[in-house]
């Protein structure tokens, strides 16, 4: 029977004691125990509460995931023994949960559905298993501590299988026929016989270090100490595999539970510790603010290592010198503007002006777009028929024309008049009928123009007055020198 | 000593506590060789601080056009990278730097890395910082309309870097007006001419002939001005000076032009 009104969802230990349980209607919570404090339910702050968890969870490995609605599964391997083992691992992190008023029930086991099901399920607060002992110790679990669906929970109630023991050797095609192939599946993602596919919250990291502060830090000059230590064994470990990286983000722990997080992108690849570390330190300024209580620890991670051709640094600059200061140079202007600010040129394969040209970001090594031309096409011509300044969007223009090819007597621009005294034209651009979909439909003829006071511009007819259909309006494209 | 000796030796101490530096860096020659004779140490200084005006606030494009002849003129003297910076917004007045148009300049757009930033302070700090670097040929910065953090400091610090690592700034105003001094080498003034006509036959408009333009030069490290009309030449890729009565352009009526001006 589905009851409307207000429903709990959540009930602390005391309330559980006093029988108030999930799903129970507020109104009887109330009349069994009038004092009661009710919160309203907010389950996206709960799950936005939940995934800044997991990003906190980073400082123990870099594999950590959020489980909705209440778990964290975090990975592990290779990690244990960073913190002493898995006993003090698992010790620490429920201390550190405890200080943040929240109780953790912490199970560390060979697979993802073992360790959820005992953590959730399980008789203790914490549970290690040990390779091998899975089957023992879910056994006594009750079936829904397998991930399945109501109906199918409800379905094996109804035969009698209510916990696991009971349906490990049961045969599996008359349970696959019953209730499909997702019973069989999640037991066997338990015990190990099948692969599960953990999905972090960050891709693996080629390089991941962290660091522990003795007590919280809030000043800018410990955490660059920090940044440099940190920075110094990426780049050794670059340097002995022979590879740069791209990409790196620096994370902070915050001894509240928040994280803040700084990601750096190079235009090239790098192994050089300063280059890094400055690059940190420039934008420490931003989560000074945000330090909160303090930081207590630090954690960088690297991204999208290549193998990486050293270059000797020349006695005398020449080109290769040359390039690596200009990558610098790119990664601290991207790094203060944003990516989107600091673009070069790359010419394409069109013959629209606006479109002959792209700004692209320097960071981006190829060009996305499959239409990039050579950029000696941009440098033929020598003459002047392009103009160094264009105008986005083409402006229109109020002419007097003597029609239908002679360029404009008369115009009018921002309201103000010009008298063209000379005139080089058209020059005539068709729509390129091979792009599907294109707005530009009409063939354009382009004047270059000057006027009295010899100032001079580009003006384009929109359309051809001999067309029927057509009605042509005149713009400014871009000026002259 | 005679006068001339120890004007000689005034001249050398006064010159050494004027330089910023002590390299001596190279000079590119304009081409013209009335404005090479006018400009201290025989053309434009590269590893220093020039300045280009319009005349009237319509002779943008014009500025333009000069400052990146003068740009070609000292690619060819040192090579290198152009970092191009200039505010966010100022597109809007007249358009985006166009990479297609420099190659009558002789400039190679892929050169070119473009900056856009919020506000003049972090102009200044990326010019700086590209003048630091030892790809980069030359930094452009382009100040706004009602820019105000422009000073005489902020230019002594650009001439001073750009003087100890050998690349050039320009700094191109859109305003006509530059009330204060500050540490440049040369500062120009530039308008727009009309330029001398192509005849077509048959045709009742002539044709565009090469880009001209009249310059001033209004401050200059020497102390010398001047005013001359150059024009430059694609083929060369260099500036020479319009003759005065070969390369005259048509009559003009006075009072139309001179109020397009006025208006603009």
């Amino acid at each position: 029977m589905v009851q409307s009104g207000a429903q709990i969802t959540a009930a602390n230990a005391a309330a559980i004691r006093l029988g108030l349980f999930t799903g129970m209607p507020v109104a009887d919570a109330r009349a069994i125990h009038p004092p009661l404090l009710v919160e309203p339910a907010d389950p996206k702050g709960d799950e936005e509460a939940l995934r800044r968890l997991a990003l906190w969870c980073q400082r123990y490995s870099p594999l950590t995931r959020a489980d909705p609605p209440d778990g964290i599964c975090i990975d592990i391997a290779g990690c244990a023994h960073l913190f002493g083992g898995e006993a003090a691992m698992a010790e620490d992190l429920s201390v550190r949960l405890q200080g943040f008023g929240l109780t953790a029930r912490i199970a560390i086991a060979p697979t993802i559905g073992a360790a959820r099901a005992i953590a959730h399920r399980g008789p203790q607060q914490v549970t290690f298993v040990p390779d091998g002992q899975i089957r023992e110790h879910i056994a006594p679990l009750p079936i829904d501590a397998l991930r399945l669906n109501e109906a199918t929970v409800t379905g094996l109630a109804k035969l009698g299988l209510s916990s696991i023991a009971l349906l490990i050797g049961k045969p599996r095609t008359a349970l696959a026929l019953r209730f499909g192939a997702q019973v069989m599946h999640r037991l066997d993602q338990a015990l190990g016989l099948e692969n599960e596919v953990f999905n972090p919250v960050f891709p693996p990291p080629f390089f991941h270090s962290a660091c522990r502060f003795a007590e919280p830090v809030t000043s800018l000059p410990f955490i660059e100490k920090a940044v440099h230590h940190l920075t110094g064994e990426l780049a050794q470990t670059l340097f002995h595999a022979g590879k740069g990286v791209r990409r790196i983000r620096l994370a902070l722990y915050r001894v509240d539970g928040w994280q803040e997080m700084l990601e750096i992108r190079l235009s090239r690849l790098s192994q050089d510790a300063d280059h890094l570390a400055r690059l940190l330190c420039e934008r420490l300024d931003q989560i000074r603010d945000h330090a909160g209580f303090g930081f207590e620890a630090a954690t960088l991670a690297a991204y999208g290592a290549e193998d990486f051709q050293m270059e000797q640094a020349a006695m005398m600059s020449g080109t290769v010198s040359r390039d690596h200061d200009l990558a610098r140079l790119h990664d601290r202007l991207v790094n203060r503007f944003g990516e989107r600010n600091v673009t070069r040129f790359l010419p394409r394969a069109s013959y629209l002006p606006e479109r002959a040209v792209r700004a692209m970001p320097v960071i981006e090594t190829t060009g996305k777009n499959g239409r990039d031309a050579h950029p000696q096409d941009m440098q033929r011509q020598k003459s002047f028929t392009r103009p160094p300044l264009l105008l986005d969007p083409p402006e229109p223009v109020n002419v007097m024309v003597e029609m239908p090819d002679k360029p404009p007597a008369r115009f009018e621009w921002r309201r103000i008049s010009h008298r063209v005294r000379r005139a080089d034209g058209p020059e005539r651009i068709a729509p390129e009928w091979w792009v599907i979909g294109d707005p530009q439909r009409k063939t354009r003829d382009y004047y270059r123009v000057e006027d009295e006071a010899g100032r001079r511009f580009w003006l384009y007819r929109d359309g051809l007055y001999d067309r029927a259909g057509d009605d042509p309006r005149w713009f400014i494209h871009g000026v002259f020198a | 000593m005679t006068s001339q000796a120890i004007l000689a030796e005034l001249r050398r101490k006064i010159g050494e506590q004027e330089k910023l530096t002590g390299h001596a860096w190279p000079v590119a020659a304009s081409g013209a060789a009335e404005l090479d004779a006018v400009l201290p140490g025989g053309g434009l200084a590269t590893g220093a601080l020039h300045e280009f005006l319009p005349a009237a606030h319509g002779d943008f494009a014009a500025m333009l056009g000069f400052g990146l002849g003068a740009l070609a003129r000292i690619i060819s003297c040192r090579p290198g990278h152009v970092v191009w910076v200039l505010p966010a917004w100022q597109q809007r007045a007249w358009g985006a730097l166009y990479p297609a148009g420099l190659a009558p300049f002789g400039i190679d757009s892929r050169l070119f890395t473009c900056v856009r930033t919020p506000k003049t302070q972090n102009m200044l700090w990326a010019l700086e910082e590209a003048l630091a670097n030892g790809a980069v040929a030359a930094v452009i910065g382009i100040l706004p309309e009602n820019d105000r953090g422009y000073d005489f400091t902020a230019s002594r610090r650009l001439a001073m870097r750009a003087a100890r690592h050998g690349v050039t700034a320009f700094i191109f105003s859109s305003q006509p007006q530059f009330a204060m001094a500050t540490a440049t080498e040369t500062r120009w003034a530039i308008a727009a001419e009309p330029c001398r006509p192509k005849a077509y036959p048959g045709h009742a408009m002539a044709g565009l002939g090469p880009p001209r333009w009249r310059l001033q030069l209004v401050k200059s490290r020497k102390g010398n001005t001047g005013n001359w009309t150059v024009e430059w030449n694609h083929e060369t890729l260099s500036f020479r000076l319009a003759a005065p009565l070969a390369d005259r352009a048509p009559l003009r009526i006075a009072g139309h032009a001179a109020r397009q001006r006025a208006a603009a």
